[in-house]
């Protein structure tokens, strides 16, 4: 196919394609609802729909959607941040600052006390290994310095939450949670996590102008300053985006890996490089893949969205190692 | 008014206390030896060094106050090298130079064509030759066509036909004015220039007309070779 008809037709087809997802996503479920059925059940005309889709499948499909918006949308951020179409959430420690802070709220049986105490706690671990890193990098933020700060934050951050696995043993429950919680995933749902998670939705939009400063930045921060992008803000702008949307995203749905990596790595061997198109595609792709792992996960028994998410992303990812040599 | 002024500029180990004032349409060539600190000197006249020391001005303004958008419409840096991502087409990098005039396109095919990169245009840079690569970063710092131009060894990786292209075409924008610093190790190629900026090891050894600055005991001195001034310098476009 010519590329620029593949340019043209991408944005479209992912939205085609996340419509059709979430429709489906409405729809599948113990209680599969025809397209009349979620229709009336929107509008509040058929009870026992109106139950399953206020009450279970709208909130969990929001959730899903915002989740993709920000691990697709931070994965964008950080790979041009980086120059590095490898990087991911996961690379800065962001993910393992988040799973770390959940583990600790889990372990000392403080999640007990509110239903928020989890997700703040993410976002704090989160926010603090962001902070480290910066912090880390500040003196000549090479790539590789803050790269390795990233390794050395994420082995420290997973030793937190393997600490609170094994000193925790006495209590079943507490483990299996921290299990369940570090797996990610999308079961139980509720529109208090969609509304913890609705500040994604505003960073993505705050994210479309970025695309072309963004495409300065990929090719170096000293080029971008002499063609007049102001490096320093925008790095921040970006950095500040991508941890506050990769903190929220842990914080309702655990630590969902390699849509970061995956989603804007696909999208740019299919529409190019250029962030002006990589960014509104990404945003919908990413809602998309995450919706349609979902989906999967709701067909089989005992699946988990970040079980999916890895099993796609994991060989995908090889793949796409072994192509690039 | 000077269009680029550096007032005892430094960095520490690398360069101290250069001062000199270069005019509109002159064509200045950057000499020394491995680490004198030609790329240090050009980064600090670009602004891009943060822990410099001394005072850069462009056109009689001090550069920390101009703001960031005008020092791309009024001056270009080349890279010695420059690392490519993502595969970015030559003709997209080449276009960036227009971000601060709100990306407008303008003169982009010219500057590929006066480049020889016409053909390459859609290819991704990170596939170029080295050579490719760094006329790519001078048709960059060609579509700006800011009134100042410092370039970073821009001759390194060029086959002779396009060294000299890229001599003439510093020639061609002196003549419309542009102040052109580049620097370089051929010294028969810096021989054409107006006048030469001679570092070594940090420190402003001279900075005035090749013939005055090339002296046979300086040339000894400096790079610790011997300058035979018996042959011919011309160096000629085929």
């Amino acid at each position: 196919m010519n590329p620029t008809t593949v340019q043209r037709w991408a944005l479209p087809v992912a939205t085609i394609v996340l419509v059709a997802v979430t429709f489906a996503s409405l729809a599948v479920g113990d209680l599969t609802l025809s397209m009349q059925e979620i229709g009336d059940g929107l509008l509040r005309r058929d009870e026992t729909a109106a139950f399953v889709l206020w009450g279970i499948r709208l909130p969990r499909t929001v959730v899903a959607i915002e989740i993709g918006l920000a691990l697709a949308g931070s994965g964008l951020v950080m790979q041009a941040y980086f120059r590095n179409g490898l990087a991911s959430p996961g690379l800065l420690g962001v993910s393992s600052g988040g799973a770390a802070g959940a583990a600790v709220a889990i372990g000392f049986g403080w999640a007990t006390a509110s239903m928020f105490v989890v997700p703040a706690l993410a976002v704090a671990g989160a926010l603090t290994a962001t902070l480290a890193v910066i912090g880390l990098a500040r003196r000549g933020a090479s790539t590789e310095r803050l790269l390795l700060a990233g390794v050395a934050l994420n082995a420290l951050l997973g030793a937190v939450t393997s600490y609170m696995l094994s000193n925790f043993t006495i209590s079943y429950e507490r483990n299996a949670q921290i299990i369940f919680w570090l797996l990610g995933g999308l079961e139980d749902r509720t529109w208090t996590h969609a509304a913890m998670a609705a500040p994604v939705v505003v960073g993505a939009l705050l994210l479309w102008p970025l695309g072309r400063p963004m495409d300065l930045l990929s090719l170096g921060a000293r080029e971008a300053q002499t063609l007049g992008l102001d490096v320093r803000r925008l790095r921040r702008q970006l950095l500040g985006l991508a941890t506050v949307m990769t903190a929220l995203a842990t914080a309702v749905a655990g630590t969902v890996g390699f849509v970061g990596l995956v989603v804007p790595h696909l999208l740019r061997l299919l529409v190019g490089p250029e962030h002006r198109r990589l960014v509104p595609l990404s945003l919908v792709a990413g809602a998309a893949f995450v919706l349609g792992c979902d989906l999967v996960v709701r067909a089989a028994d005992g699946l988990r969205l970040g079980i999916v998410t890895a099993l796609v992303g994991g060989p995908f990812f090889l793949w796409l190692l072994r192509r690039a040599r | 008014m000077s269009r680029l002024e550096l007032t005892n500029i430094g960095a520490p180990n690398r360069l101290t206390g250069v001062s000199l004032a270069l005019e509109p349409g002159e064509l200045v060539g950057l000499i020394g030896p491995n680490g004198s600190g030609k790329s240090t000197l050009l980064e600090i006249a670009a602004g891009l060094l943060p822990e410099a020391t001394g005072a850069v001005s462009w056109n009689g303004e001090r550069l920390e106050h101009i703001p960031i958008i005008e020092r791309a419409r009024l001056a270009a840096w080349v890279p010695q090298e420059a690392q490519f991502e993502f595969g970015f087409s030559v003709r997209a990098v080449v276009a960036q130079a227009r971000y601060a005039w709100g990306d407008d396109g303008a003169g982009v095919d010219a500057a590929l064509a006066r480049l020889d990169l016409t053909e390459l245009a859609e290819r991704p840079v990170h596939r170029l030759s080295g050579g490719e690569r760094q006329r790519v970063l001078l048709a960059r710092a060609l579509v700006a066509d800011p009134p100042l131009q410092l370039w970073d060894e821009p001759l390194a990786a060029l086959d002779v036909r396009h060294g000299l292209e890229v001599l003439h075409l510093a020639q061609e924008l002196k003549q419309r004015g542009r102040t052109v610093v580049l620097s370089l190790h051929d010294l028969r190629a810096a021989h054409c220039l107006d006048r030469l900026i001679l570092l070594d090891r940090g420190r402003l050894v001279a900075f005035d007309t090749p013939e005055r600055v090339l002296t046979p005991e300086r040339v000894r001195e400096v790079f610790g070779v011997r300058l035979s001034t018996g042959g011919g310098l011309n160096l000629e476009l085929a």
